[in-house]
């Protein structure tokens, strides 16, 4: 009895710790002190300062633009890939496979710069076409992941059914494999709309001079005296991210753990 | 059929080929040379592992994550255990709200730790009235501050991994075990903890390689005691434009990063099978 207490005590600790600042940090978007400071006075004045920011607010636009690209590319690039590499020889497979996932075990640091080298090398000025592509090699694995995932579950029979029935290609894919593979595209699709929407490095490195997501411009309003327009902001960015948590989490069910604990 | 199915994994590697693989070749290529001339020089490399500065450095940096990955061991092994064998209905809501935070962005987490640990901030105020500390505490900063940064930000990770292996594991054993008459802490350390091996190594992997690499973190959280290998190469690339200099650094740090990743799993081969 008491040991179960204690546990329980446990868990409710770790959790504390993971979300004591970030509600903090919430609280404090409602708080009329500019230092984030105690004691509490609610109000609603950086929410209004953020409403007139057109700054943040085009910040916002450019994130959301650059992540739904990423998303859509993301999915038709890890749909194709994953659909096509079966037919590889094993070996050339793996191969195959181990290269579309190198960039999640290479630190994001390394991916930008060196990106930011060949724009460089290729006598190139930044453009957004760059910043996109960094976030599409960035987000892949993780849509690769997903779909890999809802792909295992599909019985390899049904395809072969199909075929040997008389149904072409094109048309077993669009009756069979398609509707089979759908809800994991789109839960991929939003897992890369995330990562993407909430990168900063890859942003940071390649973004042209004037155009900025608000990942950086948090992180310059960090450097730069911060404002509780940035707790509103961050306030509005978690929300948003729960609600894309909560999609992919409906289309993925419990397979979602494998995802993050897939390789990293 | 074959043929054409094959054609469709090229988008993808090309992509990957050109805007991954080519790039660090070409970081490769910049690291061999000096800033004022052209042609191939090792002085970038030898400026690096002649110079005390960025040896301790790497020191530091090397620490920092072995600190972060032990300290979210010792957090999460617990966590991941009573999740797998003691919270029934719970562990779903559990686990969701370990998830959570994957999808929370990295600068508003770091932002929101920057709030908390400020002088005066709530933490301050916090310990102050549980009288646990007197006055300022001057946490933030600090490479404690940096530390508690990083935890946060990976210590979910291997929660979710050595609990998937946790609960992989078979109860049956556990009855097997006390049933042969061994006592909860043999069957722990003769059953469990050498079956939830795979989780923790992975866990390992998932926690340490990332830290090497992070910039944001100690940056913000840091301040000038936060200068780890990563904000070393931001500042050659930033601040001082030294980019040959700065590739060299980025080369070594992803020496580090595969050396570890090759060792880490070699860790793991002795558990496998």
């Amino acid at each position: 009895m008491i040991k179960s207490i204690f546990m329980k005590i446990y868990v409710l600790l770790t959790i504390l710790f993971l979300y004591t600042p970030i509600v903090v940090l919430m609280v404090m978007g409602f708080n009329e002190s500019r230092y984030n400071s105690l004691p509490f006075q609610f109000s609603l004045q950086w929410y209004e300062d953020l409403s007139q920011n057109t700054r943040l607010i085009e910040a916002a636009e450019h994130s959301f633009y650059l992540a739904l690209v990423t998303g859509i590319i993301c999915v038709l690039l890890a749909t194709l890939f994953i659909l096509g590499v079966q037919s590889l020889s094993k070996r050339t497979e793996g191969l195959c496979r181990s290269v579309m996932m190198m960039p999640m075990s290479i630190p994001w640091l390394i991916m930008g710069l060196s990106m930011l080298l060949l724009i460089r090398f290729i006598d190139m000025d930044k453009n957004l076409l760059f910043v996109a592509a960094g976030h599409v090699v960035i987000s892949l694995p993780y849509a690769m992941l997903v779909l890999q995932a809802r792909l295992h579950s599909i019985d390899p029979a049904l395809e072969e059914m199909s075929l040997s029935l008389g149904a072409p290609p094109l048309t077993t894919f669009r009756r069979i494999t398609l509707p089979a593979i759908a809800p994991a595209m789109v839960a991929g699709g939003f897992l890369s709309f995330m990562i993407s929407f909430d990168n900063f490095a890859i942003s940071y490195f390649l973004m042209p001079a004037g155009i900025s997501t608000l990942p950086i411009e948090i992180q310059s309003s960090i450097k730069f005296g911060f404002t509780p327009e940035i707790n509103a902001i961050s306030t509005i960015i978690i929300g948003i991210s729960l609600l894309c948590l909560a999609i992919v989490g409906l289309i993925m069910g419990g397979s979602l753990k494998n995802v993050l604990g897939g390789n990293k | 059929m074959k043929n054409n199915k094959r054609v469709m994994t090229l988008p993808g590697m090309a992509v990957l080929f050109f805007c991954a693989i080519v790039p660090l070749f070409i970081m490769l290529a910049y690291s061999f040379q000096s800033d004022s001339g052209t042609g191939f020089t090792l002085e970038n490399y030898s400026r690096f592992f002649t110079k005390t500065f960025y040896l301790t450095l790497t020191l530091r940096t090397i620490v920092n994550s072995l600190l972060v990955t032990v300290i979210s061991l010792l957090l999460s092994y617990p966590l991941a255990y009573i999740m797998a064998k003691h919270l029934k209905g719970l562990k779903n809501i559990v686990m969701v709200l370990l998830i959570i935070p994957f999808f929370t962005n990295q600068l508003v987490r770091v932002y929101s730790w920057l709030i908390f640990l400020q002088d005066g901030g709530v933490f301050e105020r916090l310990m102050n009235t549980l009288g646990l500390v007197d006055g300022t505490m001057g946490l933030l900063y600090t490479r404690a501050a940096v530390i508690i940064g990083l935890i946060h930000a990976f210590f979910p990770y291997m929660v979710i991994t050595i609990y998937m292996a946790l609960e992989r594991l078979d109860n049956s054993l556990l009855e097997a075990s006390s049933c042969l008459g061994a006592s909860k802490t043999t069957t722990f350390f003769r059953v469990v903890l050498p079956m939830s091996m795979p989780g923790v190594i992975t866990g390992i992997m998932i926690v340490f390689v990332p830290c090497l690499g992070t910039f944001v973190e100690p940056r913000i959280l840091g301040g000038v005691n936060g200068t780890v290998i990563g904000t070393v190469i931001e500042d050659q690339f930033f601040e001082i434009y030294g980019w040959n200099f700065g590739a060299a650094i980025a080369f070594i740090l992803l020496a580090m990063v595969l050396v570890s990743m090759a060792a880490i799993n070699r860790l793991g081969r002795r558990y496998e099978g």
